[in-house]
């Protein structure tokens, strides 16, 4: 007792040791079930949506899944470690163009055509889902190389970081080289290269990459459908949510509550936002794959613009720092809003900007500021929550 | 008067390898030299008292043991564990943990998650069990919100849980901060003025705490405090610095005699020109 400080033992004492170990066990289970109930109701929107409500509107509904994941995972960065990040969309765009790439040229190699190959579920669509990951890893990478500055960076600075970084992948795929339409080209300039590296202008259909200049990636197979767009959006909740209440995500929380504070208490805030940032822009990343993908869409270098990566931070905002269904709310409305007032298109970007100045008024903390949605249902109020769900004031 | 001090410290130290070993650590911010020469020898469960009038260097000297700046020269120890040059988070895994002279607690987590978070630092499951909820990761939180509980019972805080941290009441919040700091499973406790802004009333059961955390977990304590009464009641030994030199160290009643104490605080009269 008097060589080691008790303080260490404190809750290593057996407390129902073995009703511990049940719990674990059935939490073990119930762990998987909201990966099944998010795919099944994936696959449920997928056969009867569009039989429902018709090609439009299962449209908006696939945008609205889209705009989610990033949403949510951008909700990862300016949320939980409080740090404001406005490149989202040149993540996305840059794993979106990975992702394209690999399905265009990858679906040539494989059979011959950039046409899609087999149903739901069929190969073609495993393709396309690996080429999505691929997305989010290239993303991720970037994530990493834009995380580094956010060590020395905070606040304004940080954020025109972020938005120079959009503007640069904006500016870079602009420059890219065009299309290369068959896989016998394809053929022929790769050997061309191989052969005489270093004659004149025999790279030049290669580098830099062809994924098609200022025009967009166009005919790139449109394999996104409800069903994949809906299981990445349960994987990218899924994991936001146990980030959140795990020690990562208060670790993280605590680099936005107070960075020295967090230090003194043991966490190592430089890996704290690095491992913000590269999982945001992993599943950014995954997200440009399904646009990339949208049937209707041609992913181009506008997209990483800082347009479109304001309108995830104004979601983010809206929703609330940190709460993944608030956030949840306001992609839903911001996407589905300017659908409905296409009457009134043109003042589109009007309302978007009251809106935002009349919320900033009323309630600055977001629509559920830090709670989660389910938190404020009275019933659970007597339970142990992990964030408190006292309102505040 | 130094060299007589530091006899006296090695005398007591001699008795009892120290803890924590400052050696002759120094900062200066452009030309101003804010800590000089300070060095210090605690032992095991030691309980010393840090004091000197505003603007003396207690709360930078705070500032270099943990980390937050780094010493120009000089040495730390705690144990055999070289701490001068390390991050702040590595010195708190070390074993040093601190409180803040102005409140730094998380404001819109709530008062277990403070706690919680405090308590994670040895935590050994990383990114992908939490994501597929191991078994391990599952435990790991278990034994971590038991231990959070346990210490905010400990300290009458365990109603109080589920509050945000922002909602407790000033005392409340400076025993927190406490708390917090000792869900790292501290060697040496660092209490940056603790009573500042309590009534005599909660002065009294601070007190007692300060004493009781002493003894229960066999942490080292360095206090910080205007609080005279205090410091004088329960601290075992007492260096005084002034103008980020140590002018005094010794028990209370050494300190309260000495004569460069008293003119450190209230000036020297004129009689003595």
């Amino acid at each position: 007792m008097d060589n080691t400080p008790p303080a260490s033992q404190i809750g290593a004492k057996p407390r129902g040791a073995s009703r511990a170990e049940g719990e674990i066990a059935w939490n073990t289970i119930r762990g998987m079930m909201p990966f099944a109930a998010g795919i099944a109701f994936a696959v449920l929107l997928q056969f009867f949506l569009t039989g429902m409500v018709g090609l439009y509107y299962s449209r908006i509904v696939t945008d609205i899944g889209i705009a989610i994941v990033l949403a949510v995972s951008l909700n990862i960065v300016n949320g939980m470690t409080g740090q404001f990040s406005i490149g989202h969309a040149g993540f996305m765009t840059l794993g979106g163009y990975m992702a394209a790439f690999i399905t265009y040229y990858g679906s040539m190699c494989i059979w011959g055509d950039k046409e899609i190959h087999g149903g739901f579920l069929g190969s073609g669509e495993w393709l396309f889902a690996v080429s999505c990951i691929m997305g989010g890893l290239f993303a991720a990478g970037a994530g990493y190389v834009v995380g580094l500055p956010s060590l020395r960076l905070r606040g304004d600075y940080l954020a025109i970081v972020t938005l120079g970084f959009g503007e640069i992948i904006r500016v870079l795929l602009q420059q890219t080289g065009k299309l290369i339409d068959s896989w016998a080209e394809v053929k022929a300039a790769v050997n061309g290269a191989i052969k005489e590296p270093l004659k004149d202008g025999v790279w030049s259909e290669l580098i830099p990459p062809p994924v098609g200049g200022s025009i967009g990636f166009d005919g790139v197979p449109k394999y996104t459908s409800l069903f994949w767009v809906y299981t990445i959006l349960t994987i990218t909740i899924v994991v936001a949510y146990r980030l959140k209440i795990s020690s990562i995500g208060r670790a993280m929380i605590s680099v936005r509550e107070d960075e020295i504070a967090a230090q003194a208490m043991g966490v190592n805030i430089a890996r704290q936002k690095v491992l913000a940032f590269v999982i945001a822009a992993f599943f950014a990343g995954v997200a440009g794959g399904l646009f990339a993908h949208e049937p209707g869409v041609i992913v181009s270098p506008k997209d990483a613009g800082f347009q479109r990566s304001f309108d995830y931070v104004i979601m983010t905002v809206l929703g609330g720092r940190g709460s993944i269904s608030g956030v949840m709310l306001s992609a839903t409305i911001l996407t589905a809003l300017p659908e409905f007032l296409r009457d009134f298109e043109q003042y589109r970007l009007i309302v978007y900007a009251l809106l935002l100045i009349v919320m900033m008024l009323v309630r600055p903390q977001g629509l559920l500021g830090i709670h989660e949605i389910w938190n404020l249902w009275p019933l659970r109020r007597g339970k142990v929550p992990v964030v408190a769900p006292e309102a505040k004031s | 008067m130094n060299d007589s001090a530091g006899k006296k410290e090695v005398h007591v130290g001699a008795a009892l390898k120290p803890l924590l070993d400052v050696n002759a650590i120094g900062i200066s911010f452009g030309g101003l030299k804010a800590v000089q020469e300070f060095s210090l020898q605690l032992p095991t469960a030691g309980l010393f008292g840090l004091i000197g009038p505003n603007g003396a260097g207690k709360t930078t000297v705070f500032n270099l043991l943990t980390g937050v700046y780094e010493p120009d020269c000089g040495e730390i120890h705690l144990g055999s564990k070289r701490l001068a040059k390390r991050k702040p988070h590595q010195i708190t895994a070390a074993g040093i943990a601190r409180t803040f002279q102005n409140i730094r607690l998380f404001p819109d987590l709530s008062v277990l998650d403070n706690v919680r978070l405090a308590g994670q630092l040895h935590n050994r499951h990383g990114l992908w069990s939490t994501l597929i909820r191991s078994r391990g990761h599952q435990r790991e939180e278990m034994l971590l919100q038991e231990k959070a509980l346990d210490l905010l019972q400990i300290f009458d805080l365990q109603d109080r849980a589920h509050e945000l941290a922002s909602n407790l009441s000033y005392g409340h919040q400076r025993k927190l901060e406490i708390v917090r700091a000792l869900a790292t499973d501290p060697k040496v406790l660092l209490l940056d003025e603790p009573a500042a802004g309590l009534n005599p009333q909660e002065k009294m059961t601070l007190a007692q705490s300060i004493r009781k955390i002493r003894d229960r977990f066999q942490v080292a304590v360095l206090l910080i405090e205007h609080d005279m009464p205090l410091v004088m009641e329960i601290c075992e030994r007492i260096l005084v610095l002034d103008h980020g030199v140590t002018i005094c160290r010794g028990t209370p009643k050494e300190v309260q005699n000495d004569q460069s104490v008293i003119a450190a605080y209230l000036g020297t009269g004129l009689t003595d020109e």
